[in-house]
């Protein structure tokens, strides 16, 4: 355990070092189905230590998967450390404080139906959904995950914690290839507990009802349209604001945001906070990776940009506070990153994924002429933080006099979200997680919409 | 080791057994403007147990405590059983293999000090921050890694490698008002410390790119005759091309089949293609896949058509072909499945020049900033391009982005350079939760007659 590593630290340092550490066990099992049916069952065993420490005023990180059966065993503490002081005395000077003992906040972050699931019970999830998405001419993939980590961390300075998560995840993806038209339509679930069946057959009806609007290819409208982009098909919009909020950009002087805290940047309605403690989501924990006790952090207010995200070594360079984001994985050193993601009013959602609403999130019915977007081609590529954005459909619809015409193949869209988001046209019904964010559909207007 | 796994091998009650195990030791020496980020030393060590019966699924167990290894492949045979199948999963037959192989280190890297690695690190983010006060970020990577590798399966192979790697990466981030450029270098091999000095030049080239960039007006976007540069040119063919060619996309999908059936024209007869895991010195080269599957130069396009495809025992036997040694894992935390190792476009003939000769207007698209293909579509961010004007490369542009339809664009290849180069690079490929593995890409310059080139994107606010 990591007490015994801290416990050797205070001995080898000097006064006014600090050191912290995390050790984190996890076990999976998954299941896969790979095109119709079941193929193979795995599990996996991990455990690692990744420890800390400010020696001399100057930080150095070291992680192993040495770790033995049970917990740092004294001969693989003694070298861990070794390489953390070495680390450290190449490091940079900083002035960074490790957070004393705190109470910490209580947060539901596993289920043991979960962790007490059965392979058997796990493989019928999966035939559940291959039934139900089988159609003639497609081929189905379906993935089960079923994740068990137990999370340790603690510090010098007293302060410590540690918690049990669970974590099920479900994914499955329909392909139809007719000629040289490849089309793959996909939903994933996830959650702390097992999905229930009504979960399970908005999944169902998630792809099919994406996959009966796409039979029919349509030919898009060119030029400046008011676009619906689907909880999933929101990420290039969203992507340059969420990188633009985390504390290291800023300190990096990359964020075009870095000097607007305070003031009114986007639509009244939208407004974005990022909530470690939200019940039954895998991201939530009591406390982050570096002690800091959870909260939720609202990033921007009804259009306003309120604060950014920070860990404890950017917050000490930027002469502000952490606000409970650090993470860190058993190799490398600490870095702010957003736990759970709430787009629009800050409604804290219920466990569990809701069952989807209509596509579209009842925002067609004023469109004319416009497009739905459900999947860009290449978000996260070239100069994502200047809020520039220009991407190939993977999958999108025609709207056509508030409905859905058919599936559009080969336009592109493209646009800045810092002006589209000055005005939001609509936000839609259908709230939902997609991934680590919840949000409803959006209908931004004058979007950049292209044929090719 | 060695006796550890055979003997868990004899112990296994599966038909099938493979094991893998892993240690690597490696480091990552970061810079961040000014700064050092972090520099580290890690250890990394784990197995990978996979288990096959009659009539089943594949059982799998990855773990990192080694304490585990004869429980772990007893509860891989156990999964395997648990999936029953109607149609039995074959492995095409290969030779067992028996091999001891030490790679070229060329300078072990394990008797660096970290100091030294900072130095280098230090003075390549040095070369990019001294180029111009425009350069207001930079982002210079050291990563190296040993990895002491041992596979053996149950029909008698029996392989123990020590595999290098090296790579460095810098990023340059020139701005001025509200726009921001940026510029990426980034070398990959799989070798040692030797290979990895004198490589300040390319850092500075790259910021000196990043400044240019920030006077360059964005490309007009438009349909365009545009030449790809080797570099973009490689990862075109990677991405747009090679993961079709990965056979468990097509071998148990008759769709899939169908579309890529051996023998369907894919472009002119300039083009041939193909994905070479022995080519010397490269980082997608070893000697093995990791199913212990020689590796071998595959053709994939012969003068246009469809010849080949990339495989695993599994995918082989299944369409009754033969295994090319792409069963791949990026380390025992997975599974090995079909990947590509160095890929190419063949060279052709004659100079650049020849490409650009006869064009009035085109976009000489260069470098790339990244690439992702859905399907049949895909969109490529090069780093930067030049217009093409009345025959000669003219000016600076930027935002090009190239969209398109693979097999209209592949079709629309008409004329192939004969100035071929790999691109070792870092980074690596993605696919099924498996990043990034080592692959290097290779191409000489590239026509496509006629592309989508994105741009006209409104300016920043």
């Amino acid at each position: 355990m990591i007490e015994e590593l801290l416990e050797l630290a205070r001995r080898r340092l000097e006064p006014g070092d600090g050191a912290d550490a995390l050790e984190r066990r996890v076990e999976r099992t998954s299941v896969a189905f790979e095109w119709g049916r079941l193929k193979a069952a795995g599990v996996t065993e991990e455990a690692g230590v990744n420890v800390r420490v400010l020696h001399r005023g100057r930080v150095g990180v070291a992680g192993t998967t040495a770790v033995g059966g049970d917990g740092v065993a004294a001969q693989h503490a003694a070298p861990l450390l070794d390489r953390a002081l070495a680390s450290a005395e190449l490091g940079e000077e900083i002035a960074l404080a490790f957070p004393a003992p705190a109470k910490l906040p209580r947060v539901a972050t596993h289920g043991a139906r979960a962790a007490d699931a059965s392979l058997a019970r796990l493989i019928e999830i999966g035939s559940f959904l291959l039934e139900r998405l089988a159609r003639e001419g497609c081929q189905v993939n379906v993935a089960i995950e079923r994740e068990v980590a137990d999370t340790r961390v603690a510090n010098t300075a007293g302060a410590q914690g540690s918690y049990r998560t669970t974590g099920v995840a479900v994914s499955a993806d329909v392909w139809r290839i007719a000629g040289d038209d490849v089309l793959a339509i996909g939903d994933t679930i996830e959650s702390t507990d097992l999905p229930s069946e009504d979960a399970l057959a908005g999944v169902v009806r998630s792809i099919t009802s994406r996959l009966d609007h796409a039979l029919r290819i349509v030919a898009p409208s060119e030029g400046a349209l008011p676009v619906v982009f689907t909880p999933a098909g929101l990420s290039a919009v969203l992507l340059p604001v969420t990188q633009g909020l985390s504390g290291k950009a800023v300190l990096q002087g990359i964020s075009p945001l870095a000097t607007r805290v305070g003031e009114q940047v986007f639509d009244q309605r939208l407004s974005l906070t990022d909530d470690p403690l939200v019940p039954g989501r895998t991201a939530s924990r009591p406390l982050d990776d570096e002690c800091v006790p959870s909260r939720a952090t609202c990033l921007v207010e009804r259009g306003v940009v309120q604060r950014f995200i920070y860990d404890l070594e950017t917050a000490a360079r930027a002469k502000s506070a952490s606000t409970g984001h650090g993470q860190r994985g058993i190799f490398g050193k600490p870095v702010p990153a957003y736990t759970n993601i709430i787009v629009g009013d800050a409604r804290v959602p219920g466990p569990g994924s809701r069952v989807p609403g209509e596509l579209g999130g009842g925002l067609l019915k004023g469109i004319k002429d416009g497009l739905l977007v459900d999947d860009l081609i290449g978000v996260g590529q070239g100069n994502v933080i200047g809020g520039a954005f220009s991407h190939p459909v993977a999958l999108a619809y025609r709207i056509e006099r508030g409905e859905i015409a058919g599936r559009v193949k080969d336009a592109a869209v493209a646009g800045n979200v810092y002006e589209l988001l000055k005005r939001i046209a609509g936000l839609g019904n259908d709230a939902r997680w997609a991934g680590a964010r919840f949000t409803p559909s959006l209908l931004l207007e004058g979007v950049s919409v292209a044929r090719r | 080791m060695i006796d550890r796994l055979t003997a868990a091998l004899t112990a296994s009650r599966a038909d099938y057994t493979e094991i893998r195990v892993e240690q690597s030791w490696g480091s990552v020496v970061t810079m961040r403007g000014r700064r050092l980020e972090s520099a580290t030393a890690s250890e990394d060590q784990g197995g990978f147990v996979r288990a096959l019966n009659r009539g089943s699924g594949w059982g799998t167990a990855s773990f990192t405590s080694l304490d585990q290894l004869a429980a772990m492949v007893a509860r891989a045979d156990e999964l395997s059983r648990a999936v029953r199948l109607e149609r039995p999963i074959q492995l095409a037959p290969v030779p067992p293999q028996q091999a001891e192989g030490i790679l070229d280190l060329d300078g072990d890297v394990r008797g660096v000090p970290l100091a030294d690695k900072k130095r280098l690190i230090e003075a390549y983010n040095g070369a990019m921050l001294a180029v111009s006060d425009r350069i207001v970020d930079t982002l210079a990577t050291y990563r190296d890694e040993v990895t002491e590798y041992w596979y053996v399966n149950s029909e008698g192979t029996v392989l123990h490698e020590l595999r290098p790697e090296v790579t460095l990466s810098g990023t340059a981030v020139a701005r001025r008002d509200g726009t921001i450029e940026k510029g990426l270098e980034s070398i990959g091999l799989r070798r040692g410390w030797h290979s990895v000095q004198d490589k300040a030049a390319g850092f500075r080239a790259t910021a000196e790119r990043a400044v240019q960039l920030l006077d360059a007006p964005t490309v007009t976007g438009g349909t365009y005759p545009v030449v790809l540069d080797p570099e973009l040119a490689g990862v075109f063919i990677h991405e747009a091309f090679g993961h079709l060619s990965e056979a468990d996309f097509v071998y148990e999908n008759p769709q899939a089949r169908e579309m890529m059936t051996l023998g369907r024209r894919f472009g002119k007869p300039v083009l041939n293609v193909g994905d070479n895991g022995a080519a010397s010195g490269l980082r997608g080269t070893l000697p093995f896949d990791d199913e212990g599957t020689p590796t071998q130069d595959t053709a994939l396009i012969r003068e246009g058509i469809l010849v080949g495809r990339l495989h695993s025992r599994e995918t082989a036997a299944a369409m009754n072909e033969r295994p090319t040694g792409n069963a791949r894992a990026i380390s025992f935390r997975h599974p090995p499945i079909v990947r590509m190792t160095n890929t190419y476009i063949a060279n052709g003939r004659g100079p650049f020049a020849d490409l650009i000769r006869d064009l009035k207007l085109g976009v000489y698209a260069c470098g790339a900033f990244g690439g992702q293909t859905m399907l049949e579509n895909f969109s490529f961010t090069a780093a930067y391009g030049h217009m093409i004007r009345d025959g000669q490369v003219a000016e600076l542009v930027k935002d090009v982005v190239l969209a398109g339809n693979l097999f209209q664009t592949l079709d629309r290849i008409d004329h192939i350079a004969g100035d071929f180069r790999w691109n070792q690079m870092g980074g690596g490929c993605g696919k099924g939760g498996q990043f990034p593995l080592p692959v290097t890409e290779g191409a000489p310059h590239v026509r496509i007659e006629e592309a989508l080139i994105g741009g006209d994107v409104p300016s920043p606010a």
